[in-house]
């Protein structure tokens, strides 16, 4: 058998990477992330059948099959010019909560719950899913695999394996719920409720009641006054399926409210040399680099974003966790990047009222779930809230349907700007000169956890933990200490 | 539910990243009497989903340590995974799940093989495999059909052996 062993340096594609620059007295002068890409996407694309990219979208992603399945749907309905029928709409969105469900449930207890759970300075060998089952209890973490599967398998009934979904068409869904299904839905919202009433109390419990970490939430290290984007409906509630993209400015105050057909007038792209990720702006407000305030157009989307974005909750016991997180926080918005994990647990609760009242909706038995496209595809556009954040397709095909064009803005990406802010000043905040001891390292990690940022594919990462590399260097280059994170 | 499992991780669209899931595909029917087959681009506690309810397992996935030539493939126990997995793109964390399951009290497998190949571009969409990972192919198929098959005869063997105080004579 050959023995491997694993040199930090030979490694390091495919994982994420921090620099951290310090100057000659020892101060942090300037730090990044580096996330890797899955490259080719609009090659690949290219010739391919419209109709089959919400299932090519959706391999290209182990962990968000869903959202690009859910956001190539929709972008079909735009490129051939199709309304589904109401019902098709609300199975859909149905789908989604359970989807948004079970990610939110995955990323609090086992991704980025260690940090809070068990603590973000405790050993390293605790601060795993292993730790919070301790910290929690055996059968919450049944609780937490129980649903999940719950949601998955209800995910795979409605539309095929959960990886490789053929549940959106152009203009509708591939099947009608029926009724045996709609219980089982009914049945399963009523679960998530309670699984989302209690996992806002561990937060209240374990974190709230905790001043250390209310001090670590709301300090300055974790801080950025910059814009939010989140999609909400007619009445600026927050909604993951649909709805109108709604901006914020720093003061929280409605800047923009734009369709996704015009995401190109208000979205553009700044490109950085040592990144290859592409660092969306507001265009209305414009690059002014990596700073936040009414004068950068850095933005955010995800959780907390979307709550800032958004007038209020659909749903009213969300709706009262909503009032709570602001009232405690100081007020809507709110600037702290770690309240996002808060976020995440009130938006978990509000898609599992939202799909109960779906399911309880009597049309979502209809049989009539599909809308036959008729006309010659041109451009489409769509988008969803996945549960990283905002999530753009954009298609162009020529007479026969084939793509000639395709683009992808993932929540990364819209996330981009904000995550290298974070980064940058916590490890400013932080770090002190070139020895670094674990526990602060993780707090600079954890500046861009609450994010959960998607490392392209490396985001298969172990459970509490995340992959990573971080360089800490002089400023004339020259490399004082590698650390391995993994 | 099947006693044996075949997982084959890694996206099947993402250059030499489908290795494993061309080793299901190409065993996917000549096993479906003796193993579940799965093919999964999954991680982490999707992963403790999978696996869970199967006494054994073997995974087939992709590696890039830089230390073996491309389509080196590396075969270990469960035992052996910690550290090598690391690597991959997949971050299995074969042996946290095998906790969490003793935890939980899920069935996990007592026994496990992981078939680490070792590639060359696992990030690029549509690539297909690079020419060291395809030459590889053959023999992964071929282990992999041997390991299973093989198990397959010890169970068949230690059914018998069982089966025989009760026997006549």
């Amino acid at each position: 058998m050959t023995e491997i062993l694993i040199d930090p340096i030979t490694r390091l594609e495919g994982h994420g990477k921090i620099h951290i620059f310090v100057g000659d007295g020892g101060a942090v002068d300037h730090a990044y992330l580096q996330i890797p890409e899955l490259r080719g996407f609009e090659k690949f694309a290219q010739g391919r059948r419209a109709e089959d990219m919400p299932q090519i979208t959706s391999r290209i992603c182990g962990v968000c099959p869903m959202a690009h399945h859910m956001a190539g749907t929709k972008t079909l309905d735009d490129l051939f010019h199709v309304d589904p029928p109401p019902a098709a709409k609300k199975v859909r969105e149905m789908v989604y909560d359970a989807f948004m469900i079970e990610d939110h449930a995955l990323h609090f207890f086992f991704l980025g719950g260690p940090d809070f759970v068990v603590g973000p300075t405790a050993p390293k060998a605790e601060r795993n899913i292993l730790g919070v089952i301790g910290k929690v209890g055996l059968e919450i973490g049944k609780e937490v695999i129980g649903v999940r599967k719950e949601l998955r398998d209800l995910m795979v009934e409605a539309g095929g394996k959960a990886a490789h979904p053929v549940f959106g068409l152009p203009g509708g869904v591939s099947k009608p719920i029926s009724p045996e299904l709609r219980d089982r839905f009914v049945a399963a919202a009523a679960h998530a409720v309670e699984f989302g009433k209690f996992s806002l109390q561990v937060f209240r419990d374990v974190v709230l009641a905790n001043q250390e970490y209310v001090d670590l939430v709301t300090s300055d290290a974790y801080t950025h006054r910059t814009y939010y984007m989140g999609l909400v409906d007619e009445a600026n509630k927050v909604n993951y399926y649909d709805g109108r993209l709604r901006v914020v400015d720093p003061d929280g105050k409605e800047y923009l409210a734009f369709e996704a057909r015009d995401y190109l007038d208000h979205v553009a792209e700044h490109v950085e040399p040592w990144s290859y990720i592409k660092f969306c702006y507001l265009k209305d407000v414009g690059w002014n680099g990596f700073t936040d305030g009414p004068d950068s157009g850095v933005f955010a989307v995800a959780p907390l974003a979307r709550l800032n974005a958004a007038d209020g909750m659909s749903t009213p016991l969300a709706q009262e966790a909503y009032e709570e997180f602001f009232s405690t926080l100081g007020g809507r918005p709110v600037h702290f990047t770690l309240a996002t994990h808060w976020a995440r647990l009130i938006e978990l609760l509000n898609a599992a009222e939202r799909m109960g009242e779906l399911a309880a909706d009597p049309e979502i038995v209809s049989p009539d779930v599909r809308t036959i496209p008729t006309e010659t595809p041109t451009v489409g556009i769509g988008v969803v809230e996945a549960p990283r954040g905002t999530l753009f397709h954009h298609y162009e095909t020529d007479e026969r349907g084939l793509i000639t064009m395709a683009n992808l803005i993932v929540a990364t990406q819209n996330n981009a700007a904000r995550i290298a802010l974070s980064v940058d000043k916590a490890a400013k905040a932080l770090v002190h000169g070139p020895e670094v001891d674990e526990g602060l390292l993780n707090e600079v990690e954890m500046a861009f956890r609450a994010y959960d940022p998607c490392f392209g594919c490396a985001t298969h990462s172990l459970p509490g933990q995340m992959p990573l590399i971080v360089e800490i260097r002089r400023l004339d280059g020259e490399l004082l200490r590698t650390i391995r994170r993994d | 539910m099947s006693g044996t499992l075949l997982l084959g991780l890694g996206n099947d669209v993402a250059g030499d990243d489908a290795i494993g899931p061309l080793v299901a595909r190409a065993l996917l029917v000549e096993l479906e009497d003796v193993a579940e087959v799965v093919e999964s681009s999954a991680s982490g506690l999707a992963l403790l989903e999978v696996l869970a309810g199967h006494d054994r397992a073997v995974v087939v996935d992709a590696v890039v340590t830089g230390r073996v030539p491309p389509g080196t493939i590396t075969e270990m126990g469960l035992d052996e995974v910690g550290e090598v997995v690391a690597p991959s793109v997949h971050q299995a964390g074969l042996p946290e799940l095998a906790a969490v399951a003793e935890r939980l009290g899920l069935t996990f497998p007592s026994r496990t093989r992981v078939l680490a190949v070792e590639v060359v571009d696992p990030w690029t969409l549509g690539a297909g495999l690079s020419e060291p990972v395809a030459r590889a192919l053959d023999e992964v198929v071929a282990r992999v059909r041997t390991l299973i098959r093989s198990w397959e005869e010890e169970a068949a063997c230690t059914t018998t052996t069982l089966s025989r105080p009760s026997s006549p004579g």
